[in-house]
């Protein structure tokens, strides 16, 4: 241990001085990294569902409809922190009922109300992770369902099929009683009562959403401001 | 201690541009273009012109948001942020996500709501943000805020900030007991800070309304080691010792 060894304390904050102040600024030169957005031709397009909170995709561009999205019979819908991320990169017009492209104002109002499942805090978590290539989806909710034929339902009015559902997708594999241990480790912190929120899985070109495979990680999100 | 600028030129520099004069030119743009912010989580967000970009920045006031948007700029501003901007410096309307204005009571009850601390961080955030000391988040370094003398192109930051409330314990307390105050006090010497710590006492007054916060009393200590066989070569600059 180094109670005291004084010499040593002092040459680590020279040392670590600079790379920490790094940090400091990164933040204030963030507007002259504008250039690092693509300039886009083929910008995808998607009609906004109230109903759903979600909003289904009537064109799609470009390459990262592999990892994005959800399909229910054949029609990609997007998640609000989805739709929002696409938005925000100039990736993704977001229409109203009348056509009329909705201002990046109106998307960030929609997020702010958490009528669709998703806060701020929540977006910017998933704004981070899916920058840095991640593939993330909401925890619970199948990639792609097919309605058998037969089955008389009407997708745009059984938001169920859409939503979280209480039963787990086949494809994740977690046992009940790993889960409780974990949530009885974190008790302490006050993260005894989340659930997971997101699937994240690593960066894959070949991410396939009829075979996604199991998620390296979930993710939890904790509440309380302590 | 003393301040350390960055360069020789940065000293000049930050005497040239007083801190106090880039807020109020802050200030007057925000009112005249009647800046609004809205509402989301523990953030408020808001779009600014060319102009306010550069001023926000200099003045060190929120977080660019990185958009495809061309003619407006996204900033995020941090709920003492914001409550400084438009409780404080009255240059800043907040919205609610529904659109409707919210005024300086609801603003605080809504942060109060979301984070049960607001009021004792708003009051450090404030009484330094007064002396003009640029203020930002410490949650990197396990404190509540670090405080810049300038911009933090300028000048390294000085101080680590941790805000706690004169006689409540309870189980939020911090440096409750001396492995407390040696973790953090090298935490704070290991990036090259100085521990301040922030006493607020409310006088009684309770936190209902905003206007509690001009009764409160601000006590500043800062903690630091104290070094024996660094000082015996000039006793006339030994260190205050822990108080």
């Amino acid at each position: 241990m180094e109670e005291n060894d004084c010499d040593s304390w002092e040459k680590a904050s020279d040392n670590e001085d600079s790379y920490v102040d790094e940090i400091d600024e990164e933040d204030y030169y963030m507007s002259g990294f504008i250039s690092k957005l693509q300039f886009r031709k083929d910008i995808s397009k998607a009609h906004w569902n109230n109903e759903l909170g979600m909003a289904e995709v009537v064109e799609k561009k470009g390459k990262m409809w592999t990892t994005t999205g959800i399909v229910r019979n054949g029609k990609t819908y997007c998640s609000i922190e989805e739709t929002l991320f696409l938005a925000e990169i100039g990736a993704l017009y977001l229409l109203d009922n009348n056509d009329l492209c909705l201002p990046l104002k109106e998307i960030y109002e929609k997020i702010a109300n958490e009528k669709s499942g998703c806060s701020w805090e929540l977006f910017e978590v998933y704004r981070h992770l899916k920058s840095l290539g991640y593939i993330v989806g909401r925890h619970g909710v199948p990639w792609i369902v097919k309605i058998p034929k037969g089955r008389d339902i009407n997708i745009t009015s059984d938001p169920v099929s859409l939503q979280v559902t209480p039963k787990r997708h086949g494809v994740m594999d977690v046992e009940p009683k790993e889960e409780s241990s974990l949530v009885a480790l974190f008790y302490n912190i006050q993260i005894n009562e989340v659930r997971p929120v997101f699937d994240v899985y690593l960066p894959n070109r070949k991410f396939k959403k009829s075979c996604p495979g199991d998620p390296s990680f979930l993710l939890y999100l904790t509440c309380k401001y302590v | 201690m003393g301040p350390r600028w960055k360069g020789r030129a940065s000293e000049a520099k930050a005497l040239a541009d007083p801190m106090s004069k880039i807020i109020s030119d802050l200030h007057s743009s925000l009112v005249q273009s009647e800046a609004h912010a809205v509402l989301a989580g523990y953030s408020a967000l808001l779009a600014v012109e060319a102009e306010q970009t550069e001023l926000l920045n200099r003045a060190c006031f929120g977080r660019h948001i990185v958009t495809a948007e061309k003619d407006k700029q996204w900033y995020q501003l941090g709920m003492e942020e914001g409550f400084y901007l438009c409780h404080s410096l009255k240059c800043l309307k907040i919205v609610g996500e529904d659109n409707s204005m919210k005024n300086d009571d609801e603003l605080w009850l809504y942060m109060k709501a979301k984070k049960e601390t607001f009021p004792l961080l708003y009051k450090a955030y404030s009484h330094l943000r007064k002396k003009n000391w640029v203020v930002r988040s410490g949650s990197q370094y396990g404190v509540d805020f670090v405080a810049y003398r300038h911009h933090p192109s300028l000048v390294h930051s000085e101080y680590a900030v941790l805000v706690l409330a004169e006689g409540e314990d309870g189980e939020n307390g911090r440096l409750r007991v001396w492995s407390d105050i040696h973790c953090t006090v090298r935490l704070c010497g290991g990036v090259a800070k100085t521990l301040l710590i922030l006493t607020i006492n409310k006088n009684g007054q309770g936190t209902a309304t905003p206007s509690c916060l001009e009764q409160y009393a601000v006590e500043e200590r800062t903690i630091s080691r104290w070094s024996p066989e660094q000082c015996r070569e000039d006793p006339a600059t030994v260190a205050n010792g822990i108080k």
